[in-house]
């Protein structure tokens, strides 16, 4: 029954939404549904009776002539993106966030865990020495370190398949109603994961603060916890942003304009390039200088440059238009 | 199997036919078309639905809804007294065209 009338919508996607359309397809469905279902009591098996069903629907240019509609040249080119491919898209991307997310919290925990373990054994030399501590510290970093690349690998391939995305396509119209429903209820979902995530990271300094205050020995344990509560904000930004992607991606306007593909390329570039290298200004000087007491504000300093650069983007194109 | 360049002209002639003993609604039609040619001639989904929405146009019949049981409603289709008309000069018409082509067809 399904697939009948995905089959419909397939066929009624390239055709205009008027009301006189909309009940002919109506008619059609459940004519064809009668059928289908009469076939069935005949003692045909789903596949024989779907197939008699979609044989016998004939030509949809028969109606749109009839009707005098013309389908659009240029609209017959672009696909059209089916349910099946929007929803599978969706999922992958949904859990394609959960395990970046995954991965840069378990990064986070694994410099966090070396840290906790380095000071612990070098302040209180407990049971091993210094140098164990450290070495012991240092495996579990690494540990969680491929954990991580390999939830990285993992959410990449989950996306590779999708990238007939990247050209122009078009929805079907009910897919896309049911999809701007969807975003409209999930924004408040997503304002909220901001607001939250928004919090810890402008928070999140304030465990470095608080062990600086109690005691300087201390420092490494409330890096580790800066660190750790950055990373779920991190999570929650990628995670929910995905969903958020998923959904302005699929429902973008098609005539994306050279200009603001290059645009987002920039965006992308500036991010891949600042991030990490933010990253690893920060674990150098905490640790080969020991100054986690102020190397974080490498992070919102990071983050100030990213925005800036889209504000440049964006006043450039104003300038230009 | 029947080449549908040829019958064109007459599916609305069928469907007239179809509704000359009463109203009746999509399927109904096609299945009794289906069933009167002894499957020799299925009508396709989109060929009936263009010939309602053409002879609607025309004038030849007229559409209402009808609720079914199970809240279904069906849309069920009537023939006019303009649509007799012309189902009548399409018999004619017929008479004709077969007269002529049989003309042409040697016996073997």
């Amino acid at each position: 029954m399904e697939t009948i009338s995905v089959y419909l919508d397939n066929m009624f996607a390239g055709l205009p939404r008027n009301p006189d359309l909309e009940r002919l397809k109506r008619e059609l469905l459940s004519g064809m549904e009668e059928k289908y279902l009469e076939l069935k009591r005949e003692g045909k098996s789903e596949n024989e009776a779907i197939g008699i069903v979609i044989s016998e629907f004939g030509n949809i240019e028969e109606l749109t002539a009839e009707l005098g509609i013309g389908l659009a040249g240029t609209e017959q080119v672009v696909p059209v993106l089916s349910e099946e491919e929007a929803y599978v898209y969706m999922a992958a991307k949904r859990s394609s966030g959960l395990w970046t997310g995954l991965g840069i919290l378990l990064a986070a925990c694994g410099v966090a865990l070396f840290l906790v373990l380095d000071t612990l054994f070098e302040n209180h030399s407990l049971f091993l020495d210094n140098e164990s501590g450290t070495m012991l510290g240092l495996i579990g970093m690494f540990v969680l370190f491929a954990a991580a690349v390999g939830m990285f690998i993992h959410s990449g391939m989950k996306l590779g398949r999708f990238k007939n995305l990247e050209q122009v396509f078009r929805l079907p119209y009910a897919l896309k109603t049911t999809l701007q429903r969807g975003q409209f209820h999930y924004a408040r979902t997503f304002r909220l994961a901001l607001i939250t995530g928004v919090c810890l990271c402008v928070l999140s300094p304030i465990f470095i603060f608080a062990t600086i205050y109690v005691n300087d020995d201390l420092v490494p344990y409330g890096v580790s916890a800066f660190l750790v509560s950055a990373a779920a904000a991190v999570f929650l930004f990628i995670y929910y942003g995905n969903i958020q992607g998923a959904y302005t991606k699929l429902l973008k306007e098609p005539d994306l304009t050279p200009e603001k593909k290059e645009e987002e390329r920039i965006t992308a570039a500036v991010n891949a390039v600042v991030w990490p290298l933010a990253t690893a200004l920060f674990l150098f000087t905490g640790f080969v200088y020991h100054r986690w007491d102020i190397n974080w504000v490498i992070f919102p300093i990071a983050g100030v440059l990213t925005g800036m650069s889209n504000v440049f983007h964006i006043v450039k194109r104003k300038n230009v238009s | 199997m029947i080449s549908s360049d040829v019958i064109r002209g007459y599916n609305d002639t069928m469907i007239l036919y179809m509704l000359l003993d009463g109203e009746s609604y999509g399927y109904e039609i096609s299945k009794n078309i289906r069933q009167l040619t002894q499957e020799k001639y299925v009508m396709k989904e989109t060929t009936l639905y263009s010939a309602f929405t053409r002879l609607e146009k025309n004038g030849y019949i007229e559409s209402f809804y009808r609720d079914e049981s199970f809240g279904k409603r069906r849309t069920y289709y009537r023939i006019t007294p303009l649509g007799l008309a012309h189902y009548k000069e399409k018999c004619e018409e017929w008479k004709v065209t077969q007269q002529v082509v049989n003309q042409f067809i040697r016996e073997w």
